[in-house]
């Protein structure tokens, strides 16, 4: 343990996340007291601090990061009624407590950090986004605890299962480690094992702490974040349970045939349940290791065209946002082929959100304005265009068209395109920083699905007949 | 006419067995002995030549389930775990033994194995007691700890296993993972102690 005055740590600490908090708040007591009670739940040490599986809200930039969120939402009622005021911070106060306990959602606290050190200015909704980014954090597992979950799972040991079976995890997933094996009818298997009572906490601590987050009623359109909110965890707690990948994962694979070069595992569910999931291993290596390899532009194109190719078969045929755009889900194969390993994250669209996403990209491709206009009041909620202000409807708009330019595109569209892709995010940017973010759950998705691809083929500096590959999806969904 | 060896442990066995089946049934606490001498067709005081008290009836279930779970874990061990690891199938194989005794264990080790001191000391708890404790120490031994682990270490040791055993005869999630979570972390922060090894904050994950 470190053996500094803890005193001195303290104030220094202290100073810089006040330093940090924006300007005006370090003179208001209030803001003072928060700042104070954020240090002081980031400063609960563990006894033994780098008993490496607790984790806390330890670094200055998990500190500086409570310490905006608290800003913002404590700014949200500043003006309140000082009683009010008192408790409205008490509830504050403990969902911090709490979210400083969620030690699996250490890194969505980073990215919230990063995210916040960026705008001047923080909207619940992308709050919400990152939430709805957050990748979850299991504690590794020796192998004696990987035997115990497969007697309880299985009533058997991973070697009387499988013929061999590597007790090193080759990867790690974010509720538990994957590790290889092989199956006695010979394939090779991928199986994914989930840290034991992992699902309940998180769903128990989601639940807490959008109960704490209920009655603060934070801003006009706090309603509509909470139901964002819930969304979200309903959306996260399907990735608890593996059963669940598996059907879509089985779903997703019954739509890509042999020549379609686009693979999903198949799913061994003899070998699975919902705290494992044992799929066909697929040999090759993700984005970042496949640039490495300094790819030719062909290949680049290559797999631009079936990244496309796989995503939107996936939202014609089924309806489908796959909006979990983690490079680890997709695996570049030796043999040209594309493999899609993880449908945790898959928005399956209600009829009604499935006809109105069409709605307007229909509106959109048929230059009818009037038509268009209705989409996107009715996705940022509103009753009719006119109700919006002008330049919010311009400015969504523009996002749409943005979007919407590689359908409209004939032959090649470049995803490499460093122009393109900025215009797409200064979009973002400029519809946050005025405040246009309100908008049906759904959009979290959309937008996610969007930019993940996007930015995915961004990097991969690929190229591809997009709009092509749309039209052939489309008419044979 | 003399009862033959043979029939003598049949007959332990049967009161074991009916015992187990009964204390489920009603609780440990609810349970008398004319109960269970009733249910393995015995008079109570033929009961009282095998077993003293319920207590020592019970533990003796208990007792037996360490001793098989002692067996399970050496069986299971591969010798490539590292101490936190090896400590862990210890006391994994142990309470799978223990497992279809959990629903009447609480009051049991409450009354057995309480670090209290106590007027009657069990002696079935007691026995189990040390020989949990000498497994423990012959585990740690077995990674280098070359000195014999002092009474403190033990001591801690015994106080989480106690933790352990009274969170887990509580513990309602399926195939009580929750205090699979538990003994992960507990073991960690105990191997972690008495090593003194006490790494940089941040956390390498496996893989
Ligand atoms: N069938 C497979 N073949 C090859 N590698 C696999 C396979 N399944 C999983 N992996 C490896 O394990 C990692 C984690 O798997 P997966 O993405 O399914 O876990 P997850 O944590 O549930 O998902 P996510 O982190 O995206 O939420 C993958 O990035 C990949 O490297």
């Amino acid at each position: 343990m470190q053996v500094e005055d803890a005193g001195k740590v303290d104030s220094v600490e202290m100073k810089m996340l006040l330093d940090a908090l924006p300007k005006g708040s370090v003179s208001d007591p209030s803001a003072q007291r928060l700042a104070h009670f954020i240090s002081s739940i980031s400063n609960n040490k563990v006894p033994v601090s780098s008993l490496s599986r607790i984790w806390t809200l330890g670094s200055l930039q998990a500190r500086v990061t409570a310490g905006y969120f608290a800003y913002w939402l404590r700014s949200r009622f500043s003006d309140a009624e000082e009683k009010d005021r008192l408790k409205r911070e008490a509830h504050l106060a403990a969902a911090l407590k709490l979210f400083g306990t969620m030690g699996y959602l250490r890194g969505a606290v980073m990215k919230i950090g990063q995210m916040l050190a960026n705008l001047p200015e923080v909207v619940p909704e992308e709050f919400a986004e990152v939430l709805s980014a957050l990748h979850f954090e299991a504690p590794p597992m020796h192998y004696s605890l990987v035997r115990e979950v497969f007697l309880d799972e299985f009533d058997r040991e991973p070697e009387e299962m499988f013929a061999s079976f590597d007790q090193q995890a080759f990867a790690a997933a974010s509720l538990g480690q994957v590790h290889r094996a092989r199956l006695h009818s010979g394939e090779e298997v991928a199986v994914k094992i989930q840290y034991p009572g992992i699902a309940r906490t998180i769903k128990a601590d989601l639940r807490n702490l959008r109960l704490l987050l209920q009655p603060l009623c934070l801003a006009i359109d706090w309603q509509d974040t909470l139901a964002k909110l819930a969304d979200i965890e309903r959306m996260l707690l399907m990735e608890t349970d593996y059963a669940q990948e598996a059907v879509f994962g089985k779903l997703a694979r019954s739509t890509f045939t042999a020549s379609d070069r686009v693979v999903v595992p198949q799913v061994y569910v003899e070998f699975s349940t919902k705290r494992v999931l044992t799929t066909e291993y697929l040999q090759g290596c993700h984005l970042d290791e496949y640039l490495a390899g300094n790819p030719a532009q062909a290949e680049r194109d290559h797999f631009t065209h079936l990244l496309t190719v796989a995503t939107y078969r996936l939202y014609y045929r089924l309806h489908w946002l796959p909006a979990d755009p983690h490079p680890g889900n997709f695996i570049f194969m030796a043999d040209g082929r594309l493999g899609i390993i993880d449908f945790g994250c898959t928005l399956a669209l209600s009829d009604e959100d499935w006809i109105f996403s069409n709605e307007a990209i229909q509106a959109a491709l048929d230059r009818d304005l009037p038509g268009l206009n209705r989409s996107i009041a009715k996705a940022c909620r509103f009753d009719d265009p006119d109700d919006m202000e002008p330049d919010h409807l311009d400015v969504i708009r523009q996002g749409f068209y943005w979007f919407m330019e590689p359908w409209q595109q004939e032959g090649i569209f470049d995803f490499g395109d460093r122009d393109f892709f900025l215009r797409g995010i200064n979009n973002v940017i400029e519809a946050t920083r005025k405040g246009y973010t309100r908008s049906v759950p759904m959009t979290i998705w959309s937008n996610r699905f969007t930019f993940g691809g996007r930015a995915f083929c961004y990097k991969l500096k690929g190229r591809c007949e997009f709009r092509k590959i749309f039209l052939q999806e489309w008419q044979h969904q | 006419m003399r009862i033959s060896e043979q029939a003598k442990i049949e007959t332990r066995a049967r009161i074991l067995d009916k015992a187990a089946e009964i204390f489920t049934l009603k609780g440990f606490e609810d349970t008398t002995t004319r109960d269970i001498a009733l249910a393995a067709g015995l008079a109570t005081g033929t009961l009282f030549n095998y077993f003293p008290s319920k207590e020592t009836l019970a533990m003796s279930m208990i007792a037996e389930a360490f001793r098989e779970g002692s067996t399970d874990f050496l069986r299971r061990r591969n010798g490539k775990e590292d101490l936190a690891e090896e400590l862990f199938l210890f006391i994994a194989s142990g309470l799978r033994r223990l497992r279809p005794l959990r629903p009447f264990l609480g009051p049991v080790l409450e009354r057995s194995l309480s670090p209290f001191p106590r007027k009657n000391i069990c002696q079935e708890g007691e026995t189990a007691r040390l020989g949990h404790l000498d497994a423990v120490q012959k585990i740690i031994a077995g990674h280098g700890f070359t000195e014999a682990p002092d009474y403190v270490a033990m001591t801690m040791y015994w106080s989480l296993y106690l933790g352990i055993l009274a969170f887990w005869t509580n513990d309602e999630s399926p195939n009580q993972e929750e205090s699979q979570s538990l003994i992960d972390y507990s073991i960690r922060m105990f191997v972690q102690v008495i090593s003194g090894d006490v790494p940089d904050k941040g956390e390498v994950h496996a893989g």
